[in-house]
């Protein structure tokens, strides 16, 4: 772990301690500070976020698991988050996790070898007009079909 | 009348730029309320009958006059977490027109004597808080927010938070213990958020179509939100309507548009001309509805008078092609997943019942499987902390009740 | 004061009271696991659910407070079907582990099960599995499995001792409860986990597979160990027919007491009982030549009320040294003061307490000795005086170390001991001391005898014996009346001591109000 980065780190978490009445109030906002920034949430990260708000690490790892954005294990660097809800299954969005996983070989929640893609299920994602959905990273994309994955699979380098 | 008021705008691009909203009529509503006195907003929100449009349906007014007018700080948590399956008009709304929800907030913040309001924004829709963040500088460069906003000595800041992938913390206290920085672990009540809520001060958590519909009550009055739905229930709502119709979206109509309205007049009915099966008429914390049923107005008491809940108001519709063992399965690996884990009964009691409905969608269901589900569903109902555990129990209990052949179809005798 | 009803009966009580502790004033038992008196409520087990008349839904009794006129019902069909599903709920993801489960006869979830629930088990489907060993730090370990998320754990290492440890991660039905690497439970008050946990998920490798609850009895004593005096339940085997197990006490716990500790003990306190059962003195013996020869305490009496006899005709007992501790009772100081220091004008007395060592900002006092208080209130210096013992010759040294021969600073013995006359020793536990003596005797801990102490806020507490005297061990309290008819001295007055409270009730009459010092 680069100390650079982690300089830039503690000057972003430090830049937003100030909206909250409490530094403990700014956790999520940080560790997403954290996750952004090294892709996932390793020790280190925790450990500075618990030093900079003044709290002890276990509070960070009770948070870092209970939402399930967070993560402690390095992600792909194109996270696919396939909605696996109602809608977006009425939509044929489980067909299109398969065709997901067929087509870059592995199951969901597993990562490609080469590190490029993580493909997930998650639950609804607030789009249903558009099912069914997935996001990468980000972004969202909707009304998929095998041709419209093809195609935003080919932009992902 | 099914004019668009809320979304009345939605269509001009770039609406979500100040200059762009402030050409339209923007922020008229809020010099209109600087100029009024606090208890005064109140009362006109009170008349206006504007029920929340996040899931309970507690009317707005009376909840902020449950704030005690202490000097103690007290904080505004507006529920943009959208978790409740079915879903998106607040994603619409804050794309759209975020200056609108800023104005509520506003608003609404002036009305309870509010001075730091926070978004609390799940943390999927973060193109979207990129969005709020930029509307919110603006509407500080004009004067909008900040210190002495538009002379007045009126003082608010405005802060987006990100939430990181729970549906529970739409519900108001665990939303507060994540804004805290913790687990989203709903708390008991009493007491209410009113008098103890963020960081113990009293706090007012509001939907963000709830907020988005103060500026519309400010500038034309309480009466005519009322005339504009029913007269417990006023103004219009924004219905998420998913599912197999030719055309989902978000449509704005009245509160008490009858549902089957929704569904063929404005959705366009079922998707190539199949048969409808069933509807979830309030997002899937809504018991299930069968066509013979669709009839009902949707308004608060209409809905819950017909042993379901308006909630949301995401309606999603299924056809015939869809066995209904598939929603069922949806239903309970979403209560599961996303029960927080705290209490008894929905912790083990929503795995068990899932784990029961996944033997039997793979085709290793036994005879009493559907008097099991039933029974541990009443276990679960009105027994938990907070109300995750009757989202789950009376779903599953109406899907069982009303599909009994079918799902029995699928059981050896 | 409102008045309300519950199961019929009608009773008063303050403001502010809940349905849980207004039941239990009325001597009804409403069932609860997350609850626990010295945290606000949790309300997440959902057991304690009651039927209020009026509310549309049952209620939590730990939660909710009593308005006038309340009527609440605990028995009803509608609460104890709720109670039998809170614990089926329990019981279909919790493993089959009771047999060997160090719990079992003490578990929360048997009890309330065999009072509330008595149902077939309905679960087919597969249980979760979860680590089953995991140490938490000291003396913990945290099975997974039993775990039924209470968290009075967590909650108790947040308010208690601050240390908060222990969170709860995951979510859901894959909550646990863990802490960060490398930051496991490492305080003075850990041993409380194991006892505020309602079932077997925390245990206490003390105490792992060394036996059952139910060969155990149970006895109210006071700690020893420092000057909180914590009130403690020594638990001891019954004993069984023909078995020599080697070993009385199996573990000490803590005993409810508001004023001192609440509920709770520290680790050293829990831990420390190992000398009860080791390394005893079992019976009086005398060292001649380094050769242990066994006595009988009147052959004892005898020679010890012959040399004090002596030096008390010839007026030199001021030849007489003696060695205190402030472990002793507040009745064995009173007739040390009585007997010694004015019957028999022995004026050179030492204290020779443990060194203070480091306390807690909790319960563990840097004092090392239960009664400090005591000995001064009835009016000794308890400063370590060695000034005394260069005063005269040392015909007889009587040292009373009660169970702490090993701790007591008695560096000045070695080097004089060659001078000394006749050196006697009380004490419970065998150490190097007694092989600087002439004369061994035994005496029974605090946990053997009956008494009292003043702690370190002044609170006077008497005990109770709670285990049999070991071998021939005596209290010094019986040492000290015995002496005084061997001598004799003034047997009238001694002769009416037969036991500790009757010694408390002369002190009483005495008015044993002392500001100056002998």
């Amino acid at each position: 772990m680069s100390a650079p980065v982690f300089e830039v780190i503690r000057k972003e978490i430090e830049a937003i301690l100030p909206r909250y009445p409490r530094k403990e109030a700014a956790l999520l906002p940080a560790l997403h500070i954290v996750q952004r920034k090294l892709g996932f949430i390793p020790p280190e990260g925790e450990k500075l976020v618990a030093q900079l708000l003044e709290i002890k690490p276990v509070r960070v790892r009770e948070v870092v698991t209970f939402y399930t954005m967070f993560t402690r294990k390095p992600l792909g660097k194109y996270h696919l988050q396939v909605c696996s809800n109602l809608s977006c299954s009425l939509a044929g969005g489980e067909s299109i996790l398969k065709y997901l996983e067929e087509k870059l070989g592995i199951k969901a929640g597993e990562t490609t070898p080469d590190g490029r893609f993580t493909l997930s299920t998650v639950e609804c994602l607030g789009a249903c007009d558009q099912s069914p959905c997935l996001m990468v990273n980000d972004d969202l994309y909707g009304q998929l079909d095998r041709a419209k994955v093809d195609e935003l699979l080919a932009t992902l380098e | 009348m099914n004019e668009k008021v809320l979304s009345r705008q939605f269509d001009l691009p770039h609406l979500h730029k100040i200059d762009v909203y402030l050409e339209n009529g923007g922020y008229e509503a809020v010099r209109k309320a600087l100029r009024l006195r606090p208890e005064e907003i109140v009362e006109e929100v009170k008349k206006a009958s504007l029920r929340g449009r996040g899931g309970a349906g507690f009317p707005a007014g009376i909840k902020w006059s449950f704030v005690p007018r202490v000097d103690k700080p007290k904080y505004l948590c507006v529920n943009a977490d959208e978790g409740e399956p079915g879903t998106f008009k607040d994603r619409y709304i804050m794309s759209h027109n975020p200056h609108l929800l800023i104005e509520g907030i506003i608003i609404t913040s002036y009305a309870v004597g509010i001075h730091l309001a926070f978004i609390y924004i799940r943390g999927e829709y973060e193109k979207i808080a990129q969005r709020l963040e930029k509307a919110i500088e603006e509407a500080r460069n004009k004067g909008f927010l900040g210190r002495n906003i538009l002379g007045t000595g009126f003082d608010l800041e405005v802060v987006v938070h990100r939430g990181a992938g729970a549906y529970i913390c739409g519900e108001e206290t665990a939303l507060l213990e994540s804004l805290e920085g913790k687990r989203g672990h709903p708390r008991l009540k009493p007491p209410f958020p009113a008098s103890v809520g963020l960081f113990q001060m009293p706090t007012v958590i509001n939907n963000v179509e709830t907020v988005a519909n103060v500026p519309l009550i400010i500038l034309n009055g309480a009466d005519w939100f009322l005339s504009l739905g029913q007269p417990k229930d006023g103004g219009t709502r924004l219905f998420s309507v998913s599912g197999m119709v030719e055309r989902p979206g978000v449509y704005e109509l009245p509160v008490g548009t009858p549902l089957r309205k929704i569904i063929f007049d404005y959705a366009g009915g079922v998707k190539n001309g199949r048969k409808l099966k069933a509807v979830i008429p309030g997002g899937m914390s809504a018991p299930i509805l069968l066509p013979e049923e669709i009839d009902v107005p949707m308004d608060c008491e209409s809905v819950m008078k017909r042993g379901s809940m308006l909630g949301s108001a995401a309606i999603i519709v299924i056809d015939e092609t869809v066995p209904i063992i598939e929603v069922l399965s949806k239903v309970t690996k979403f209560y599961s997943h996303e029960s927080c884990g705290q209490c008894t009964p929905c912790r083990i009691g929503t795995s068990w019942i899932h784990k029961i409905v996944k033997r039997m969608a793979s085709g290793q269901g036994r005879k009493d499987d559907l008097k099991e589900i039933e029974r541990l569903a009443s276990q679960i109902k009105g027994r938990t902390l907070c109300p995750l555990g009757d989202a789950a129990a009376l779903p599953i209990l109406a899907i069982v009740n009303k599909f009994r052949a079918e799902l029995e179809a699928m059981l050896p005798q | 004061m409102p008045k309300i009803t519950i199961d019929g009966q009608t009773i008063e009580v303050a403001e502010g009271t809940t349905i849980l502790k207004a039941a239990g004033q009325a001597g009804i038992d409403i069932p609860h696991l997350c609850y626990h008196p010295a945290f606000p409520p949790e309300g997440s087990c959902r057991l304690c659910l009651v039927e209020i008349e009026g509310a549309p839904k049952l209620e939590l009794a730990c939660a909710t407070v009593v308005r006038e006129g309340m009527v609440v019902k605990t028995q009803s069909e509608k609460v104890k079907e709720a109670r039998r599903s809170v614990l089926e709920f329990l019981l279909a993801e919790h493993p089959l582990d009771c047999p060997i489960c160090d719990k079992a006869g003490e578990c929360q979830l048997q009890d309330y099960y065999e009072l509330y629930g008595l149902f077939e088990s309905r679960y087919r489907e597969t249980k979760e599995k979860k680590e089953k060993l995991v140490r938490l730090g000291r003396h913990l370990l945290l099975d997974r499995e039993r775990c039924i998320q209470c968290t009075r754990c967590v909650r108790f290492l947040l308010e208690i001792t601050r240390t908060g440890e222990l969170g709860v991660f995951e979510r859901g039905i894959k909550s646990i409860i863990g802490f960060y690497e490398g930051e496991p439970v490492d305080n003075n008050y850990s041993g409380n986990l194991a006892e505020i946990c309602p079932v077997g998920a925390i245990t206490d490798l003390d105490f792992r597979f060394k036996t059952r609850r139910w060969l155990l009895d149970s006895r109210p004593s006071l700690c020893p160990l420092c000057s909180r005096n914590c009130a403690i339940n020594i638990e001891f085997h019954r004993g069984l027919a023909r078995i020599e197990l080697g070993q009385r006490v199996f573990r000490i716990r803590s005993r409810e007491n508001p004023q001192v500790n609440q509920y709770w003990i520290c680790d050293l306190g829990r831990y420390s009982y190992r000398y009860l059962d080791e390394n005893r003195i079992d019976r009086p013996y005398q060292l001649v030549n380094g050769r242990r020869m066994n006595l009988s305490w009147e052959k004892l009496f005898i020679l010890l009320s012959e040399k004090i006899r002596a030096l008390r005709i010839r007026k030199k007992t001021s030849r007489i040294v003696l060695v205190l501790n402030s472990a002793l009772t507040n009745e064995e100081l009173f007739l040390m003061r009585r007997l010694f220091l004015e019957e028999l004008a022995v004026s050179r007395f030492i204290f020779c307490d443990p060194p203070e060592e480091k306390g807690d900002s909790f319960l563990l006092t840097a004092e090392r000795v239960p009664n400090r208080r005591g000995a001064e209130k009835i009016g000794f210096d308890v400063k370590s005086r060695e000034e005394v013992l260069g005063e005269d010759k040392i015909d007889l040294l009587l040292i009373f170390a009660a169970h702490l021969p090993e701790k007591m600073p008695l560096n000045w013995l070695s080097p004089l001991a060659s001078q000394i006359g006749a050196k006697f020793l009380f004490a419970s536990q065998e150490s190097k001391l007694s092989q600087l003596v002439d004369f061994v005797a035994p005496v029974t801990p605090v946990a053997e005898k009956a008494g009292s102490f003043i702690n370190v806020d002044g609170l006077m507490q008497s005990f109770e014996a709670a285990l049999n005297p070991w071998g021939e061990s005596r209290p010094e309290w019986e040492i000290l009346v015995n002496l005084a008819r061997e001598i004799p001295v003034n047997y009238r007055y001694f002769g009416r001591f037969n036991s500790p409270r009757a010694i408390r009730e002369a002190m009483a009459e005495e008015k044993l109000i002392m500001s100056e010092r002998p």
